[in-house]
């Protein structure tokens, strides 16, 4: 092996260091400390979800088994698969390796919104605490309606009890977590890629995550629809999956499902981006087919959006539909086939070290492409319907969720600890742990397949005897309890290494990417010099100054390793980062009482209200940087682009999606109202009138603009206030509809008609009213004359976001109002 | 490198070795009554021959990731001191379009006869001699609606052999799933809408079928069995289904029948000329007809042996049984409960 390099020393204090103290840790913006505090929570939960996985299997070890009974069987199978979907996996996978090595991969000090990143970890505790307030006493019950809770057995009338309810608002909060930390990824990576570094030059792992977070954006508005749906038919007593309005308990389904396959990639992609990312320095080879590796994850994307009937093939969607999906799921084998194949071609070739991660990695490979091929069969509708919901399928998503996915993640531990805390993860324990969880993972699941074939369905609490089943489900349980151990033994070695561990040096595995040059673990800046990428693998090229190191000496030695090839993109003086906030909290605060209000004390949603507002106005005017352009990070960004500017688009492809389920409601469900009122009350004068006056705002915002660029601060505000009152006389006209409809007697409860056109207009109505309140804002402001030409981009961002409310209402318009068509079913 | 490193390396391979035979030896239909591979009919048959065809395809695959996985790793292990470096080998054409193409020929191979059973399986039109059966999926038990022949049942399903049944799904509560593995796939059940299973069940005999979809609390109690008969076998059970409820002989017999009309147990259950469907209530609270219950094999969502015992411990405490149904407990005891349960079974 060549000599290891060495890096150079800093003087500077790393990121878990400085500064110290409980507060510095609640106030914390450091992606790095971010993501321990994603991972310690994950970690936490994943104790939890696996001691449930653990009774889940002690209840189903002999037949006819009491142990735990049915309610407390339901909770735990839906508990398990929250837990591990939306409170293990993805924060381990987004929370805290991709907000760990997003800025590192890329060469940049933070991500692109820091106060953001924090803000969507207490989202996401507030989340995860909310779906467990079942466990207090005097609520009881925790959800009990499976991970995807199937409308309508989670309507009231079913599932009476809070148990539904905490699942709905858990999600809806956890679901702002996801998507404020997608966009936040999706514009860090896209905007703050060092000089030099390409997309076709970023580590896989970059481009893994950028494809998760664009799935991301794209995928949970989809869910947020879902769930508020539901949400209204618990709580405000709609009909939206009720049959006897007309309504089909099938929407939610394929609202779910809309979200829940790309969701099954958003977690898959992370850990293929993992894998690559191990599997390249313990082979000591770049990764094979690097081009069509990163075509093949967007391809997997893309078809990821056009496959969810494939879980509903038993809901009898008819045969043209079927063989639609059938063939759209298959093709996803191919992209996800390159990806095996490369991964095997890199290794083949390669001189193997067999370090924990590494094994790891290739027990994913195995492992998944078990998992990838039983898919393969349940995409062809009539086997699936002899194998959906047995345990065939709880076979096939282990495989590709434990084996692919935890694998993954594990190796991403063994991979990345020595980074994060200074200190080696100890490898005889490591390897131990390996074996044990090959073994036992595969006593576990792989007999799931046999169960299925012999006809298990899955989610029974208890099953007879003499069916066949009471030889594997023991020997599962067994096994279960042996990963169990091993997962014992991991917890260990975490604690044990963090404390007593080999220190390691900022190179441990002669890594290829760039976390690898800076110290371990980094200070709070991460790099003292954005380094300057000339190719892909940019640490080896530095290193060994080419690709690949066929006996060439280190290009640099000594200590001078740690100095960029070509000359350093921009040295500081001094690193500024931004100071610490405590807002995030609060606003997570807020959520979780807000939502508890839902259920408990109305009262508390205004106290929840009035912290979110106040904590959103606090980072606003936190710094005095506010809608400034700021021309050194605007000369950094890759793009050219502001982050502020790039993220309100982000977050505006989000809405996309969004108001596209609703408006796809609105549309299914108007040929199936009962009767009653319907679309021919609709005032077309009226709202033809306020159209045209939110059309005309939309002409003031770019007056508003152009005045502001310019300077001109008196016509901004002018300009700014006449957009604002347009878009008030809108909301009058809207008030005005609303209130004539309700006195006509069309409420939301009324019938499929009101409830999905008060929910879609009223949405929109929300939606103008936050820009309205963001124009005062603005008009205030640049009344005060506080907005000029240095801070235009304020009023930029805000106009984005007005004109994207205003294109809204042209389709809704037109498809609602101009396109009334009137059908009873 | 050593031998015994080489073998600890062939773990996995041995592992799944292991597993394969276990897989043979699983799939033998011994004693496994939802068997998914003992096929009886002629959708199942369809299904099967798919389903092995795919996993022949799999297993290709598979094998062919595992030996090039192993091979890779028996060959390229590091040795200590080895000067070399490895190739700095990233991509080849043809290599990488290789393994495009060949899995998107295999597939072909998948979707076509897919495709083909897609259609062959989910017929628009019915033969003339259709006998269609009407299942309505309550939380937690089936009933059997027989429209043409004015029979109604429960937890029994009778089937003639070798006639096109087509098999009509009615929810009266929340989304379920229609399962008998002997006899082709599932199809859920959901409120609202009406899905169709068309079968010919072929092998006459006894089959098990259970609810696929998660119902709530009970659902891992909501089975029930097919008995499919012989042409002659099926109208002999017609017929006697057809026949009023039989007169009780017995003295307790009689006796349970009067306690029968007089405990609540009428307001939900029929006996066709005793009691009929209470109009006050809706389907959701609707319970199995009773008229020849003691034909029956298994009651309770056929959690239960049809037995005089398991019918008195089913009457005294149903939510025991069955946790979350909506069977209340009435109090029955001692000869009461004797009597009700001489005269249920007497009802052949």
């Amino acid at each position: 092996m060549a000599a290891q390099p060495k890096t150079l020393e800093y003087e500077y204090p790393n990121y878990l260091q400085d500064p110290r103290g409980i507060w510095s840790w609640l106030t914390t913006i450091d992606h790095k400390r971010i993501a321990i505090l994603y991972g310690v929570s994950a970690l936490f939960f994943m104790m939890v979800g696996g001691l449930e996985a653990m009774l889940i299997r002690a209840q189903l070890m002999v037949p006819n088994n009491h142990l735990i009974g049915a309610a407390i069987y339901n909770e735990l199978f839906t508990m398990h698969g929250t837990t591990m979907i939306f409170l293990v996996v993805m924060p381990l996978e987004l929370g805290f390796f991709a907000n760990f090595m997003i800025p590192l991969h890329i060469g940049a000090r933070d991500v692109a919104f820091p106060r953001l990143n924090a803000l969507s970890y207490w989202v996401f505790i507030a989340g995860a605490i909310f779906l467990h307030l079942g466990l207090v006493r005097s609520l009881a019950g925790m959800p009990d309606a499976g991970w995807f809770g199937y409308a309508n057995l989670t309507e009231r009338m079913y599932s009476p009890g809070i148990n539904i309810d905490t699942w709905v608002l858990g999600l809806l909060i956890l679901g702002v977590s996801t998507l404020l930390s997608g966009l936040n990824f999706f514009v860090t990576i896209v905007n703050m890629r060092a000089p030099g570094m390409t997309f076709m030059r970023m580590p896989m792992f970059m481009w893994a995550m950028l494809v998760t977070t664009i799935l991301i954006l794209l995928a949970f508005p989809a869910l947020t629809v879902g769930l508020v749906f539901l949400f209204a038919d618990r709580f405000l007593d709609t009909h939206f999956y009720r049959v006897s309005a007309g309504a089909t308990p099938i929407l939610w389904q394929h609202l779910f499902w809309i979200f829940g396959h790309p969701e099954v990639y958003i977690m898959a992609l992370p850990a293929f981006g993992i894998i690559s990312e191990v599997i390249t320095p313990f082979s000591r080879k770049p990764l094979f087919g690097y081009p069509m590796m990163a075509y093949s994850l967007v391809l997997i994307a893309f078809l990821s959006y056009g496959v969810w009937g494939h879980h509903m093939f038993a809901t009898g969607m008819g045969p043209i539909a079927d063989s639609t999906f059938a063939i759209t799921t298959m093709l996803i084998a191919i992209p996800t086939g390159i990806k095996i194949f490369s991964w095997i071609a890199t290794v083949w070739g390669g001189r193997l070290r067999f370090t924990t991660a590494m094994l790891f990695t290739l027990g994913f490979i195995v492992e998944f492409t078990a998992g990838g091929l039983s898919g393969v069969m349940h995409a062809s509708p009539p086997v699936d319907l002899q194998q959906t919901d047995s345990y065939i399928v709880v076979a096939h998503f282990h495989y590709v969720l434990f084996g692919g996915m935890m694998m993954g993640i594990l190796a991403g531990f063994y991979y990345w600890w020595p980074k994060i805390t200074g200190r080696m993860l100890n490898e005889t324990i490591g390897k131990w742990q390996f074996w044990i969880t090959l073994w036992a993972f595969n006593g576990t699941f792989f007999p799931m397949h046999f169960l299925g074939v012999l006809g298990m369905p899955r989610r029974i609490y208890t099953y007879a005897p003499n069916m066949g089943w009471d030889f594997w489900n023991y020997f599962e349980s067994i096994n279960a309890f042996i990963l169990g151990f091993a997962f014992l033994l991991f917890f260990i070695n975490l604690v044990w290494s963090t404390l007593h561990g080999e220190h390691s040096s900022a190179d441990p595995w002669d890594g290829r990417t760039l976390e690898w040059s800076i110290p371990s673990p980094p200070p709070a800046f991460n790099f003292v010099t954005i380094p300057m990428v000339t190719a892909r693998d940019a640490f080896w090229v530095r290193k060994y100054g080419s690709v690949g190191a066929h006996g060439v000496a280190p290009a640099i030695s000594g200590g001078a390793a740690a100095a960029p090839v070509g000359a350093p993109a921009e040295v500081h003086e001094h690193i500024h980062m931004p100071a610490p906030s405590i807002y995030p909290l609060i606003f997570g605060l807020g959520l979780f009482m807000a939502a508890l209000g839902c259920m408990i004390w109305i009262r508390l949603i205004l106290i929840g209200g009035a912290l979110i507002l106040m904590s959103i106005l606090g980072m606003v005017f936190e710094y005095p940087t506010f809608g400034q352009f700021n021309p050194e990070a605007l000369a950094e960004s890759t793009l050219g682009l502001d982050n502020r500017k790039l993220g309100m688009w982000a977050f505006l492809g989000s809405e996309c999606v969004f108001f596209a389920s609703l408006i796809s409601t609105y549309m299914v469900y108007k040929d199936r109202n009962l009767g009653g009122f319907d679309a021919m009350i609709l005032n077309i004068p009226l709202t033809s009138f306020s159209t045209f006056i939110l059309l005309t705002s939309s002409l003031l915002m770019v007056l508003a603009l152009a005045a502001v660029q310019r300077d001109d601060r008196k016509w901004g505000a002018i300009w700014l206030f006449g957009t604002a009152f347009f878009g008030m006389i809108f909301l009058g006209g809207q008030a005005y509809e609303f209130t004539d409809f309700v006195l006509q007697g069309l409420k939301i409860q009324t019938n499929l008609f009101g409830q999905t056109f008060y929910t879609l207009v009223g949405f929109h109505g929300i939606h103008v009213l936050i820009g309205v309140c963001w124009l005062l804002v603005l008009a205030f402001t640049t009344a005060a004359g506080k907005i000029g030409k240095d801070r235009s981009l304020a009023v930029e961002i805000g106009g984005l976001y007005w004109h994207f409310v205003d294109i809204v209402w042209v389709v809704i318009f037109t498809l609602i109002y101009l396109m009334r068509t009137v059908k009873h079913a | 490198m050593r031998l015994a490193d080489r073998l600890k390396r062939n773990v996995p391979a041995l592992a799944i070795a292991t597993f394969a035979g276990g897989a043979l030896g699983a799939c033998q239909p011994y004693n496994a009554p939802m068997n998914t591979l003992s096929t009886q009919s002629d959708l199942a048959k369809w299904i099967t021959s798919l389903y092995m065809q795919v996993t022949i395809w799999d297993t290709i695959i598979m094998v062919i990731v595992l030996v090039a996985m192993v091979l890779a790793i028996f060959v390229f292990s590091s040795r200590e001191g080895d000067p070399g470096e490895p190739s700095e080998h990233e991509s080849d054409l043809m290599l990488e379009l290789a393994w495009t193409v060949g899995p998107a020929l295999i597939l072909v191979f998948i979707t076509v006869p897919t495709i083909r059973t897609i259609m062959k399986t989910q017929p628009t039109k019915w033969p003339a001699d259709t006998l269609t059966v009407e299942v309505r999926a309550h939380q937690w038990w089936w009933e059997f609606d027989y429209p043409g022949l004015k029979i109604q049942t429960a937890d029994e399903l009778h089937l003639p052999a070798n006639r096109v049944v087509d098999i009509k799904l009615y929810s009266e509560d929340i989304i379920h799933s229609f399962w008998v593995p002997a006899l082709g796939g599932k199809r859920d059940v959901i409120p609202g809408q009406i899905n169709h299973i068309t079968v010919v069940p072929q092998v006459p005999g006894e089959y098990y079928g259970q609810c696929a979809e998660f119902c709530g609390l009970s659902h891992a109690n909501m089975r029930f069995r097919v008995v499919v008969d012989t042409p002659e076998g099926f109208k002999q059970w017609t017929a006697a289904q057809l026949a009023p409820p039989v007169e009780p002989k017995q003295a307790a017999a009689a006796d349970g029948e009067k306690i029968f009309k007089n405990a609540p147990c009428a307001i939900c259950h029929q006996i066709r000329g005793i009691s009929g469907f209470s109009p006050q209530y809706s389907y959701g609270f609707r319970g199995p007809d009773l008229t020849h219950f003691g034909s029956r094999g298994t009651l309770a969502g056929s959690i239960l042996e049809n037995t005089p015992e398991n019918v008195a411990l089913w009457i005294q405490n149903p939510d025991k049984l069955k946790p979350g149904a909506q069977m209340p407990t009435l109090g029955l005891r001692g000869k009461d409960l004797q009597d009700l349960v001489a005269y249920l079974e007497s009802l052949k």
